[in-house]
């Protein structure tokens, strides 16, 4: 088992709401392991460094999401769009679909800094939007999350990947405002700026941790917050009001971790 | 007895015939050679034309149809109320179109109002328009710096071949907006000769698009300022539906981008 030193919380964009001191206590309580925000994560990069970093961006960007990724030369202003949004610590704009794997490539290149990536477990929080590609129906999802070294977790992932009900999508299809949908299924999925983005955030936060210690992040007990939940309505289910926090196995492997 | 007074001063046809042929040389020859050529008189295109011209930047917008104004006139499914979001309303109330909420950050006002303003906006500022004219291709210079383009009647589009051999004619200018809609006409120019290549549009995506139009307006390429829904066609940003503050603020830092580089 890989017990980190340290878990570093980073930061990129404006998350919306999303208190890291408080998510941060909460895993030093359940893992008696020392966290620390560290900010912004181009708080310290030099200039010739972000320009790099916002032609990698540029060079990400999902197209298609139906097809396979290819690398391309990013447009000028696709290159000027990412300088703006690395150089602003509060950027607000989302909606592009970025390669997880290459982005985690890219943030990796940020914070590993030479040394074991074991001795800290690192948690990117980012307001951008991260897909992967699904080998099973040959396409790209939006995801929450993206475990590695780092680990990135996206607060507008967490709105977007997990499917909402069924029948929010049918009633959309059907021409119902979405403004009136979100009424009608208040509470059974999360939007931007939800007032419980904080505490879902904890178990997806505590799946890097598993993660890094075990190289698994997830559970199959649906009432385990390290289950890898699909719906909203799952999510919701795992992180808020499962039957326990974590299964007895999971539990155990923390209790020794304590101790 | 009396004779009845006319109305109108008595002028005879040729008068009128060489009053419009005069009018239209004159500005045409002027403009044959401008500081900005804008290719699409929608909201995007009239907003540019309306900043920069305000600045004193000799501009000449060219239109395919009779009238400006492209999609400005109507919103969503032929209904004739258009939607801004905040803040583009801010635009609404420095034009004088009036206009009320319809929710928190939702703006309604009536198509024609606005449309109509925003045109009289452009052409107080010193905006001229070519109309019925349609874009054929770019003028590009060393570098494929775009320096231009070339037009043709729009009619000499939808006659039969044999007799609408009409050459067209070229327009010169220091930048060339982009403000065609979706169809991002010169881009797609561009990319037809090998020199850009464009993402196309993305499914619609409302609460999103609209800051990513605004975010990525710009240069896309030396000389081609790229601008309104032409940018989500570009960079395959998602599409907006029938809201039109994006397409007055990507206006608006269309123009910003174009002083800024004349400095």
């Amino acid at each position: 088992m890989n017990l980190p030193r340290f878990i570093d919380l980073y930061e990129e964009g404006d998350l919306n709401g999303l208190d890291l001191i408080q998510l941060g206590e909460y895993l030093e309580e359940r893992t008696h392991i020392r966290f620390r925000v560290r900010g912004n994560i181009y708080g310290k990069i030099t200039r010739k460094k972000s320009e790099e970093v916002a032609k990698e961006f540029g060079g990400m960007r999902v197209r298609d999401p139906g097809k396979r990724f290819v690398s391309g030369v990013p447009f000028q202003g696709e290159v000027e769009y990412e300088r703006r949004r690395i150089s602003n610590p509060t950027w607000r704009i989302f909606g592009i679909l970025y390669e997880g794997g290459l982005y985690q490539t890219t943030i990796s290149k940020l914070i590993v800094k030479g040394g074991s990536v074991f001795n800290r477990c690192m948690i990117l929080f980012t307001n951008q939007l991260l897909g992967t590609w699904d080998r099973d129906n040959s396409r790209y999802h939006a995801r929450v999350s993206l475990y590695g070294f780092p680990n990135l977790i996206s607060v507008t992932g967490l709105v977007e990947a997990p499917a909402k009900p069924k029948g929010f999508y049918l009633k959309k299809q059907m021409g119902l405002p979405v403004e009136e949908l979100k009424k009608e299924y208040q509470g059974r999925f999360l939007d931007h700026g939800d007032l419980r983005v904080t505490e879902v955030l904890k178990g997806y936060a505590m799946q890097a941790f598993f993660f890094h210690i075990t190289g698994d992040p997830f559970c199959e007990d649906r009432d385990c917050r390290l289950f890898n939940g699909h719906w909203q309505e799952e999510v919701l289910h795992s992180q808020m009001d499962g039957q326990y926090e974590f299964c007895p196995r999971h539990e155990k492997i923390l209790e020794g971790i304590r101790h | 007895m009396a004779q009845k007074r006319q109305i109108f001063t008595p002028v005879s046809e040729k008068e009128v015939t060489r009053a419009i042929v005069d009018g239209f040389a004159r500005q045409f020859i002027e403009y044959v050679e401008s500081d900005c050529l804008i290719i699409g008189g929608g909201p995007s295109g009239l907003m540019v034309g309306r900043d920069i011209a305000l600045k004193g930047v000799k501009t000449l917008i060219v239109e395919r149809n009779n009238y400006i104004g492209g999609g400005f006139w109507i919103g969503g499914y032929l209904m004739n109320k258009v939607t801004v979001r905040e803040p583009g309303q801010k635009i609404l109330d420095e034009l004088g179109i009036p206009y009320e909420k319809a929710v928190k950050g939702l703006y309604v006002a009536d198509g024609p109002h606005a449309c109509s303003k925003l045109i009289a906006a452009a052409c107080d500022a010193g905006v001229k328009f070519a109309n019925m004219t349609m874009f054929d291709d770019v003028v590009l210079r060393e570098g494929n710096q775009v320096c231009g383009a070339v037009v043709n009647w729009t009619p000499v589009n939808a006659l039969p071949r044999e007799i609408t051999c009409v050459d067209p004619i070229a327009l010169e200018a220091r930048f060339v907006v982009d403000s065609t809609g979706h169809d991002a006409c010169v881009v797609k120019k561009l990319e037809e000769r090998g020199i850009l290549k464009t993402v196309g549009f993305g499914a619609m995506w409302v609460e999103q698009s609209e800051d990513l139009v605004v975010e990525h307006t710009g240069e896309a390429h030396p000389g081609l300022i790229v601008t309104g829904m032409a940018v989500a066609t570009t960079y395959g940003l998602p599409r907006m539906g029938p809201t039109f503050g994006a397409m007055l603020l990507s206006g608006r830092k269309g123009a910003q981008v174009i002083l800024q580089k004349m400095k």
